[in-house]
């Protein structure tokens, strides 16, 4: 065992999210053990009742969506050597982007209802590198626990972690995974295009986001026989137009399309465009 | 050639699966799909299946593996060749003339010990193809049939298997159902015959070029303006056609360590052209930044790199490619017939 002054120490943070990263780190139960013998936890509400100001890497988790969050940001920022993203609303803007589409009225209408006056939020939630410099990114809604561990044992060692840049697709593959858009062969491309041509109501096909989502989740969804939802954030170069029109040949409406990407996908959309 | 009744053959397969103490492997349904899986009866043996998901190099060349373990804190380290023999049951022609294609890769550049004991301790039992799936242009590319590459070789002949023996491995293997098996007279060998006279039947019609002008096509396009671009426009950079293909073996090494840094392996994982990070390198340089550049890379690799090393056409017409690319971009007959008829328009 190191000895206890060159272990690094580590505090974990969060804003608006669901607080189910952390949760991932907490239900390492034994691999909890091997993380403790080398850094020190100084600051983990889920798991213990100490608190210090005084850490060298912070995980932050959740989205940021007021001045009083980006203001605790900013002195985590201070604080910390190291700043980590912990999960998609971190690390991406995650399901709370889904509302930046959304006039602000509204979205604070539907959610505080008649005490929708008393809450003073920004009208778009952030995440948290449109506030602070950032130096790594553990991605996913929630969290993959062995990314996690990559994450810390390449920072401790001082180098890059390796995260994929490539899309889900490929862990798919790997898996022999049927792929979403050909498990029901009665409604493939040729056939939705043939019943709407024919004027039949047009039925929504298969969708899947696998082939602009970052992968590294082990394609664990699509193993399980559901559907990739996109939680882990587009990969750096997405070809969205040309999956928005693979989504079309299969059935989906503009809308649905819209609606399907706007899920996790909400800021980096916006940030994309705004590159453009 | 031997045959054997077809209830025969089942007992064979099963008293394998019981007694042999090799891992027996054979085609199976998967959902609405085909792929390679370990046997649990002869009763899932899919013999009249089309096209699996993936090809079976996934027996010679995993899709994740350790070559190294190490421990920092000992200074060790150790060379890992994880080796489970097989006997794998169902293999279709073109499948098996691109597994001799990956021997020579691994063979004649750098002698690769964990694909080559893994093809060492394994028996390929071939089948021919009783059904083609839609997108197959096996015939057009020569890989219908094949004299070689296998142990044994079935074709379903009605009610019996006839039995090609390839390799001493083979016969060996045959020797278990010695007692199973049938001489053959002129009538089997003819059905054989028909069998395979049959088969260009079952492959789609469209393509318009011979496999070996592909090299000279592909030199001709290379620097076509516009042309890979065009093609590449809708590709979504999925690596879905370099990880189904068979005769696509690129990987990435990387070492993974557990969070106390004593101890790791080195792992080797299945990588793809097409992937946007393939080609780059420290510093983040790319040399094919460009989807266009990676598509074409591929192309070429394919029909023309392959061919100048090895004399290889690299594309065996399974059809994996087309078939699960989900923009639907990745027909190399599509291609190849863009570069035949000089038709697109520039």
């Amino acid at each position: 065992m190191k000895p206890e002054s060159v272990k690094p120490k580590v505090a974990f943070f969060d804003f608006a999210g669901c607080e189910g990263d952390q949760l991932q780190v907490a239900n390492m139960e034994e691999k909890i053990l091997d993380l403790i013998e080398v850094v020190d936890v100084v600051n983990f509400r889920e798991i213990m009742t100490e608190r210090s100001e005084d850490y060298d890497i912070a995980f932050v988790e959740g989205s940021i969506a007021t001045d009083h969050d980006a203001e605790r940001l900013q002195g985590i920022r201070e604080n910390a050597s190291w700043v980590v993203a912990l999960g998609s609303c971190a690390a991406i803007g995650g399901i709370n982007s889904i509302r930046n589409s959304q006039p602000y009225d509204l979205v604070q209408d539907r959610v505080y209802g008649d005490d929708a006056d008393k809450i003073e939020a920004w009208d778009v939630a952030k995440p948290i590198d449109a506030i602070v410099d950032v130096d790594g990114y553990v991605y996913g809604c929630p969290i993959n626990q062995d990314e996690f561990v990559h994450v810390v044992e390449s920072l401790l060692q001082g180098k890059d972690p390796n995260i994929p840049t490539y899309p889900v697709c490929v862990e798919c593959k790997m898996n022999e995974n049927v792929c979403v858009f050909a498990r029901n062969p009665e409604k493939n491309a040729a056939n939705i295009k043939a019943a709407v041509d024919n004027g039949s109501p047009a039925e929504s096909g298969p969708f899947c986001l696998g082939p602009v989502t970052r992968a590294g989740c082990d394609s664990q969804c699509v193993n399980e026989g559901t559907t990739c939802w996109g939680c882990r954030g587009l990969v750096p170069n997405p070809n969205e137009n040309a999956h928005q029109e693979v989504l079309e040949k299969y059935g989906l409406s503009v809308d649905e399309v819209i609606n399907k990407f706007n899920l996790y996908f909400g800021w980096q959309q916006e940030e994309l465009k705004n590159e453009q | 050639m031997k045959a054997i009744g077809k209830a025969e053959f089942s007992n064979f397969v099963d008293e394998l699966i019981a007694d042999d103490p090799r891992e027996v492997i054979g085609v199976q349904a998967k959902s609405n799909k085909f792929a390679f899986d370990p046997l649990k009866s002869a009763e899932d043996l899919r013999l009249d299946y089309d096209v699996t998901i993936l090809p079976p190099k996934k027996y010679f060349m995993p899709q994740r593996e350790t070559l190294v373990k190490y421990n920092t804190n000992e200074g060790e380290m150790t060379a890992v060749n994880e080796v489970i023999p097989r006997i794998i049951f169902g293999i279709h022609p073109y499948d098996l003339i691109a597994i001799q294609q990956m021997d020579k890769v691994f063979e004649e550049t750098h002698s690769d010990e964990n694909y080559l004991a893994k093809r060492r301790e394994s028996v390929l039992v071939g089948v021919n193809m009783k059904n083609a799936s839609e997108w197959s242009f096996a015939h057009t590319m020569g890989t219908a049939t094949t004299d070689s590459g296998y142990d044994l070789m079935l074709t379903d002949i009605g009610d019996k298997y006839a039995v090609e023996i390839g390799s001493v491995k083979g016969s060996e293997l045959l020797e278990e159902a010695k007692s199973q098996l049938d001489d053959v007279g002129m009538e089997e060998i003819e059905k054989v015959r028909e069998f395979k006279e049959e088969l260009p039947d079952k492959f789609r019609d469209d393509p318009e070029f011979d496999p070996f002008e592909l090299p000279r096509l592909l030199s001709e396009y290379y620097g076509k303006d516009g042309f890979w671009e065009e093609n590449a426009e809708d590709c979504l950079s999925c690596g879905t056609c370099n990880l189904v293909c068979p005769t696509c073996y690129c990987f990435d090494v990387k070492d993974v360590n557990d969070i106390t840094l004593t101890e790791g392996e080195r792992l080797r994982t299945w990588d793809g052209c097409m992937l946007e990070a393939f080609a780059q390198v420290a510093g983040d340089e790319n040399f094919r930044e460009e989807k266009a550049a990676r598509y074409r890379h591929r192309y070429m690799r394919k029909g023309r790199y392959m061919y100048n090393k090895f004399g290889d056409i690299a594309c065996v017409g399974c059809g994996r490619c087309s078939e699960q690319c989900v923009p639907d971009i990745a027909d190399p007959v599509d291609v190849f017939n863009q570069m035949k008829e000089g038709t697109n328009g520039i």
